[in-house]
């Protein structure tokens, strides 16, 4: 399972016929990390992982693995193994022989098969469970087979594609909590795909958040949700007020800007220009005052509000904003602000982020709004 | 279904058609254990004794030795390049699938008739002599779309993940075969097979055209009732019956199997929604 060489996608592209699925992606990936593939339905995602498989040639660009190419390679023969979707358990095979297929194709001997096999169901926790079939199995249990059948074989690389999108939330989280852990035990690299932004987080040594067959952005969980480089990425992963702005002026890492007729000092990198921005606010950075005459940067009135346990979520309209404003609010003494009433919106200056805006990514920031759309119905769908 | 009204009119309907239907062959079996050479009522006695004439005749039993090498021969041959053709077909290019399918399935439609003046000519242009050997060609033209006709909807329903996940697994595509496709479609291949026996067993149109001076059990009927007429036909008649039966049998219960583990299967995958 074990080597020093990474795994290396270089400048990958595939096409669909006249569709572009993949557009020069390149990621290198080191070993024993859990990598995971995020981005809408249609980003490439799948595909690139039926690339890692075998399934699929690119049409340009290299999958080397181990120092090897293997671009041309058969999927039975990449040291590579797959957990499906939607499990894809042999039906004629009970678990035993489900987890054993592999290894009995590799020709390892009954003995060590045996073995292995109960190594990789004690791993997953189906011990008891060998000789049961696919259909005697809950979902979750068929999941922890298909994972076990992939890792028996000690792939230098485990590829995962949504294996938790057909679960129950509740079972979904149980998995989350199971992978991690078979991930610390293991050692093996993952590679992970998967459209849902709060399962990448939970899960990731490092994300790539793809969008329309191009990387989006490439970092550890924490980077990309503080500090994501697009307003796609921001949006779409975890939840964000993307709000468009103007630089007026620069003062080292202290930018003016020019927000619904108020000037605001916010703290910037060094790749902000003057000109047209956007403002990133996460929900949970932004507070809200319904006191008169408390000093905050925006004036808004409320427009929604609901209970979310820990709290509130907010959705207030201010004058001269396209969009709606969100606030998620820790729940205090006084009891929630209610629908209709006028309040005042503040926010940490120090966890807002600024993305310089290029004229005519108008664009972009409309398909950022239709891809957070997007990822709200296939949540509801789950 | 809506709730209908039981009403005796229609019942009675029903039970005469029916009856209209299975008392000929009732009364075929009934007479082939009949002890006179009387082919009709009234019933005198019964006597296995033209199940012992007919099965003592030797051109009965050629007839019927026959029989089973063509309708075995045609089967085993279906079985083959059925499943080979199947197996093609269900996986070559969607543009192509369609057309290709519509050739393959529409000697169905063609009247049996028709096949076997068809082949006839085609075997006399050929200069290829009659024999039992035409009949199996024949016999294979005929029952193969029926075989296909299963084959592929067997093949249709498979997981296509399945086989990727054993591909995925170190398998080559002729193991992939092997231990992961075949052993899901066996029991519909198996019952294809044994209805090919059935159909080829008891063909008599397209036979009647193309089998030169050999007989089969159809066709030894056929020339008994030109001749004699007793219960010995009576006998083959039933002979016959009961081996089709038995075949349809055999293939509606491995067609439950495989329903039955397609129903386990439909279990064995996670939800069908994919995003």
């Amino acid at each position: 399972m074990s080597s020093q060489n990474p795994l290396r996608l270089e400048r990958i592209t595939h096409r669909f016929g006249s569709v572009t699925a993949l557009d020069d992606v390149s990621v290198e990936i080191a070993d024993g990390e859990l990598v995971t593939l995020l981005g809408p339905s249609g980003c490439g995602k799948t595909t690139l992982l039926r690339i890692l498989a075998g399934f699929i040639r690119p049409s340009e660009g290299r999958v080397v693995l181990q120092d090897r190419d293997v671009t041309r390679v058969p999927p039975h023969k990449r040291p590579v193994n797959m957990v499906f979707q939607r499990s894809a358990l042999f039906p004629h095979l009970d678990v035993r022989e489900n987890v054993a297929f592999g290894l009995r194709i590799a020709g390892i001997p009954r003995r060590e098969v045996s073995d292995r096999v109960a190594d990789a169901l004690r791993l997953v926790r189906l011990e008891g469970m060998e000789s049961r079939r696919a259909h005697e199995l809950s979902g979750g249990q068929m999941q922890r087979v298909a994972l076990a059948r992939a890792l028996v074989n000690k792939p230098s690389v485990l590829l995962l594609d949504e294996p938790l999108a057909a679960l129950d939330l509740k079972i979904r989280l149980e998995m989350e909590v199971e992978l991690r852990r078979v991930h610390r035990e293991t050692g093996a690299t993952f590679v992970y795909v998967t459209h849902d932004q709060r399962e990448a987080l939970a899960l990731s040594d490092r994300i790539v958040v793809l969008s329309e067959g191009r990387i989006e952005q490439i970092g550890s969980p924490d980077d990309i949700y503080h500090r994501p480089v697009s307003p796609f990425a921001a949006r779409f992963v975890g939840d964000a007020n993307v709000i468009p702005v103007h630089v007026r002026q620069l003062r080292g890492t202290l930018a003016t800007i020019a927000l619904a007729g108020h000037s605001l000092d916010v703290p910037c990198g060094p790749s902000v220009a003057r000109g047209p921005a956007w403002l990133v606010l996460r929900p949970e950075i932004v507070s809200i005052d319904s006191r008169n005459g408390a000093g905050g940067e925006l004036t808004g009135v409320v427009r929604d509000l609901a209970f979310r346990g820990t709290g509130y979520s907010y959705r207030i309209e201010v004058p001269d904003l396209p969009e709606l404003v969100k606030a998620e609010i820790a729940a205090t003494h006084g009891g929630p602000v209610a629908v209709g009433n006028e309040v005042t919106i503040s926010w940490d200056p120090d966890a807002c982020g600024l993305l310089t805006r290029n004229s005519e990514s108008n664009d972009d920031y409309h398909q950022a709004v239709n891809e957070s759309d997007e990822r709200d119905e296939d949540a509801a769908d789950d | 279904m809506s709730t209908t009204q039981r009403s005796p009119v229609t019942f009675a309907v029903t039970m005469l058609a029916l009856l209209f239907l299975y008392l000929p062959l009732v009364v075929v079996v009934l007479f082939s254990f009949h002890a006179t050479g009387a082919l009709s009522f009234p019933f005198t006695g019964f006597s296995f004794r033209w199940y012992r004439d007919t099965f003592g005749s030797p051109t009965f039993s050629s007839a019927l030795q026959n029989s089973a090498i063509v309708a075995t021969s045609v089967a085993i041959l279906t079985l083959v390049l059925g499943t080979m053709a199947a197996f093609g077909l269900s996986r070559c290019r969607p543009r192509l699938r369609a057309p290709l399918a519509a050739l393959f399935f529409l000697p169905i439609t063609l009247p049996g008739l028709f096949v076997g003046i068809a082949l006839l000519v085609y075997f006399a242009r050929l200069d290829v002599q009659l024999s039992l050997t035409t009949v199996m060609i024949a016999h294979f033209v005929f029952v193969f779309p029926y075989f296909m006709l299963v084959a592929m909807a067997a093949l249709d329903r498979l997981d296509p993940a399945l086989e990727e996940a054993a591909s995925d697994l170190g398998a080559s595509p002729w193991k992939v075969f092997r231990k992961v496709t075949l052993p899901q479609i066996w029991p519909i291949l198996a019952g294809a097979t044994a209805l090919a026996f059935a159909l080829s067993f008891d063909e008599f149109i397209i036979t009647f055209f193309v089998i030169g001076p050999d007989s089969t059990l159809p066709m030894f009927i056929f020339s008994k009732l030109r001749r004699t007429v007793d219960p010995s036909i009576n006998v083959v008649s039933t002979v016959l019956m009961a081996t089709t039966l038995f075949l349809w049998a055999v293939a509606f219960v491995f067609a439950l199997r495989a329903e039955r583990g397609r129903t386990r299967r439909a279990g064995g995958v996670l939800g069908e929604a994919t995003p």
